[in-house]
């Protein structure tokens, strides 16, 4: 992991150097709230990223030399089909729409998406997927 | 070495020899042939490095060719650090000379001074123009235009101009395509720019920033008179605004 | 590895029992590789449409007069053309093309969220429905320029419904992008073959990465100005009043966002060049870390210059956007004489990925140059919002898009349907296209320098504007007309014989030319090892995947350009 930390990491010096020059030489607000903000986001993930590594062995992708057979096993759980996403998006959309056309529209939408993505999170946790 | 052939374009020959690479007019104000200069040197360099550069993507099209019975691979080179180097530290110097003569003249460009000659004022709402005389006159001398009658701006040769622009309404443009210039006319905020017009003449002048329905109706004109016309057109359109006051 | 559960009742072959079945397979699929081909076709859909609109424009502007059009309708015009092309084409066919590729590249069975993946599509199908049926409602369409300026914005200057629809749907379908973004990111480093260290993924698959880190940092952006937009004009809010400075301040978010927006469209695409080009001249892609290093300083410088598109406002700071604009131009130079170093010495043939690899190289190249005359606020000040801008980014953005994606669908038919497209009728569509691009905008650049602004519904007979309009007009109608060609390839080569075999083109380099054509539903039934960039080609080529050596005693400027990671490998020491 890193390589991935370090990407970011170095966006967060670079979108915070440019922050600091940028409101020292124009003294503009837009520009440098954005900018450090930017630099806040990089950070963010970087952090994370730098962090993981100290704490996780290396892993079979990071290794020059890996095998393949290093990966082998169960990879995880993929989803086969669904039909939850339409369903939130669907909603979604309603509740966009809302904003636009009245709060009757934006009600349907909020609830409908609501208990889409309650089904959504819960869809492998239900019926013959118990677990 | 491109750079040095930029700065040479640049400084020694004259740009009225060059080619304007389309610009529209030479010499019509103080600073349009500093802008010439800088456009003809700029196009003079980008044209050479895309030569450079289409010919070495047309080399290997035509010279590497795959032969009907050629069965191997070529060398599979990965990389080769001097040329690398070299057209990573090429281009950086390239644009390092482009951009001390950019900084140069943009703050030429933008200078305005404390004592100008004449003060216009510039008023822009959909969509058409309003110009007043306000150092000349007063802010009653004062030229509304309409889209079907686009207003006339008269201006004095050889005597400078520092232009303010406030808009009534939504963002417009005030650009003069001869004056190799223009500037946004911005709601909330006065915009400034000083111009020395150098030729005789009527130029066009169009909004430039998306107002609405009719953008494009949005016109003006320029008159570059002598100093002596000017006085005489002020002098006739004060006369004419009292008279229609009156009535 | 696991198979996931097969639905049941469900086939594992691409035979399906009726048409219905097909409908609800691919409206309930988690498979990147459908999803991907949804984006693909949804936003190809797009492109007809904006494409027909920009046909529209140029058969008003071939004579002065308004003959078809009012200005109003004009203005809708433009707005959507412009909106559509890059919202609604461009962004999603990036999704699209690195959903169907970039889990390949990688050896991952799909995507690291496989619902949320379908849901993005979903969000960007939905927004960009809404943002087009503003066309539907009485007022019209927006009609307020793509970059949708304060106060034209505002519900006193643009009262119509459609401009609501235009904001709400922009944010809806740029919520798609950002969860896509996410998506793409996390599977990238979560989710490689073992041996897939992160400098032996392939260009394109960096360039996916690089893309998506943009995508994050540039969207919210613009997703908070479209809201806060809206709660000006529904809710009685004045962020973006004029007299607070609220024009300034919309012009800043929106091209701190809309600058990333165009590398954002660009990137992925010199991705696709940086896989065709070296297949077709049969050796590796040149200055493999040179590339990356190049593509992650254009990444994050593409961040700061975004007020480069305001030079004319009189009110930003130009030395400093000029000079990071300027810089920019290094590492996308360096990429560019990479790509011909790939081709240098190389062994080429001219299918026609390579084609249009190479017409992106030509047409490319000349957008880079205006942009740096633009780049130049002395330069920029006379011919901003001029035809030259619109010859400028039309040169930079079609040529890169339109070209790349070309290049991306002839390569990667194979992988996605298993059957080839068509090489003549993709010659003649190529040609077609190249003349037809060229005559439209290279006449653009003489008018917008002659005085023609951008977005005029009109010009006057007395202008001088007329004969280059005409010829540009006649260039649109051979542009629109070269994509019949393909749609007939389209049509023609589903009928055509499976190709039966992994790698079609020969000398394919990459992981995804490792596995069946097209591939199975999680992807791979074997890897093979991963030593270097070019996992595929060390598979079918082992006898020259043996004489590759990672260079010795690697100093720093080895480190940041040099090769790819080929420690490990059969040739060298481990």
């Amino acid at each position: 992991m890193k390589v991935e930390g370090w990407l970011f990491t170095a966006g967060c010096l670079f979108f915070g150097l440019a922050s600091i020059v940028y409101w020292e030489l124009s003294g503009e607000w837009v520009g440098t709230v954005a900018l450090a903000f930017t630099a806040g986001l990089a950070f963010l993930v970087g952090f994370y990223l730098l962090a993981t590594t100290r704490r996780v062995d290396s892993r079979p992708e990071d290794r020059v030399d890996a095998e393949i057979a290093e990966g082998a096993g169960e990879l995880g759980f993929y989803s086969p089909y669904s039909w939850w996403p339409l369903a939130v998006a669907f909603f979604g959309a309603l509740a966009f729409l809302g904003i636009i056309f009245g709060w009757w529209l934006f009600i349907i939408g909020a609830i409908g998406g609501l208990l889409s993505v309650v089904g959504l999170v819960f869809e492998y946790y239900r019926g013959e997927t118990v677990h | 070495m491109l750079g040095s052939v930029l700065l040479t374009v640049l400084t020694a020959c004259s740009s009225d020899d060059m080619p304007t690479f389309a610009m529209p007019v030479r010499h019509a104000t103080n600073q349009s042939n500093r802008i010439l200069s800088l456009w003809q040197g700029s196009w003079i360099a980008a044209l050479a490095v895309g030569a450079i550069t289409w010919g070495l993507i047309l080399w290997p099209v035509i010279a590497h060719r795959r032969r009907r019975d050629q069965t191997e691979l070529p060398p599979q080179t990965r990389y080769n650090l001097p040329i690398e180097v070299f057209y990573t530290a090429v281009p950086l110097i390239m644009v390092a000379v482009f951009f001390y003569f950019t900084a140069r003249d943009e703050d030429r460009i933008m200078r305005t001074s404390a004592h100008p000659e004449h003060r216009i004022s510039v008023s822009a709402q959909q969509w058409s123009w309003q110009f007043t005389y306000t150092s000349d006159a007063d802010s009653s001398t004062t030229v509304t235009g309409t889209p079907g009658h686009p207003p006339t701006l008269y201006l004095p040769e050889g005597e400078s101009v520092l232009f303010s622009l406030r808009s009534n309404d939504v963002i417009h443009s005030f650009w003069v395509p001869a004056f190799l210039f223009k500037m946004d006319v911005i709601p909330g905020r006065t915009n400034h720019f000083q111009i020395t017009p150098t030729q005789l003449g009527r130029f066009k002048g169009r909004c430039a920033e998306l107002c609405g329905q009719d953008h494009s109706r949005m016109l003006f004109n320029v008159k570059v008179v002598s100093p002596a016309d000017y006085q005489t057109y002020l002098t006739d359109l004060k006369q004419r605004l009292a008279e229609g006051a009156a009535q | 590895m696991t198979i996931a559960t097969p639905r049941p009742g469900a086939t594992g072959t691409l035979r399906t029992r009726n048409k219905g079945h097909a409908v609800v397979r691919w409206v309930t699929s988690t498979d990147h590789k459908i999803i991907g081909q949804l984006y693909l076709i949804t936003s190809f859909v797009f492109f007809l449409i904006g494409g027909l609109m920009a046909m529209m424009m140029r058969a008003e502007l071939a004579r002065p007069g308004n003959q078809f059009f009012t200005n109003e309708q004009y203005n809708q015009l433009f707005t959507m053309h412009g909106t559509i092309m890059l919202l609604l084409f461009a962004t999603p066919l990036f999704v699209g093309f690195a959903n169907v590729i970039m889990p390949l590249q990688i050896g991952a069975p799909d995507v690291a969220f496989p619902r949320l993946n379908m849901f993005s599509y979903w969000l960007f199908l939905f927004g960009g429905l809404i943002v087009t049926a503003g066309f539907l409602t009485p007022g019209g369409a927006a009609a307020f320029g793509w970059f949708a300026y304060a106060p034209l914005n505002s519900q006193a200057f643009s009262p119509g419904v459609g401009s609501d629809m235009w904001i709400m749907g922009l944010a809806l379908a740029g919520f798609g992008t950002i969860l896509g973004g996410v998506n793409f990111i996390t599977t990238i480093f979560c989710m490689r073959a073992p041996g897939m260290t992160m400098f032996r993924m392939p260009i394109f698959t960096w360039n996916i990465l690089l893309t998506s880190v943009l995508v994050l940092m540039a969207f919210p952006v613009l997703a908070a100005a479209l809201l806060v937009l809206e709660a000006d004009r529904k809710f009685g809010a004045h962020v973006f009043d004029p007299q607070n400075n609220g024009a300034l301040l919309w012009q800043h978010l929106f091209w701190f966002f809309g600058h990333p927006e165009v590398y954002i469209i660009a990137l992925p695409f010199f991705g696709i060049v940086s896989e065709i080009l070296p297949v077709f001249s049969r050796k590796p892609i040149f200055g493999y870390k040179g590339l990356v290093f190049a593509t992650i300083a254009i990444a994050g410088l593409s961040v700061t210059v975004w007020a480069h598109h305001m030079f004319p406002t009189g009110a930003v700071l130009l030395p400093f956007f000029s000079f990071m604009t300027f810089l920019i131009a290094v590492p996308t130079g360096v990429k560019f004489f990479n790509w011909i170093g790939t081709m240098w010495g190389g062994s080429l043939t001219f299918e026609t990925p390579m084609l249009w690899s190479i017409g992106f190289l030509i047409t490319f190249l000349f957008g880079g140059l205006t942009g740096m005359i633009l780049a130049s606020p002395p330069l920029d000040w006379p011919v901003s919002d001029s035809y030259f801008v619109v010859a400028h980014f039309h040169y930079v953005v079609f040529g890169t898009v339109v070209f790349a994606m070309f290049a991306g669908f002839y390569f990667w038919w194979p992988k996605m349907t298993g059957r080839m497209l068509d090489e003549r009728l993709g010659k003649i569509h190529f040609w077609t296209l190249f003349v037809g691009f060229h005559t439209t905008f290279l006449i653009q650049h003489w008018l917008g320098v002659i005085g023609m602004p951008r977005r005029y519904a009109d010009y006057l007979a007395s202008d001088g504007f007329t004969t280059y309009n005409t010829i540009s007009t006649i260039g649109a109608f051979l542009l629109g007309a070269s994509t019949l060609p393909f749609v007939y390839n389209v049509i023609k080569s589903m009928k055509g014989p499976m190709v039966n075999t992994d790698d079609p083109w020969g000398y394919g380099r990459s992981l995804e030319w490792a596995t069946s054509c097209p591939a199975p539903r999680h992807n791979f039934v074997s890897l093979p090892r991963i030593r270097s960039e070019s996992p595929a080609f060390d598979l079918h080529y082992p006898h020259v995947a043996v004489m590759d050596r990672p260079t010795e005693n690697k100093n720093l400027l080895d480190q940041v350009y040099g090769e790819p990671d080929l420690e490990g490998g059969p040739g060298g020491p481990a």
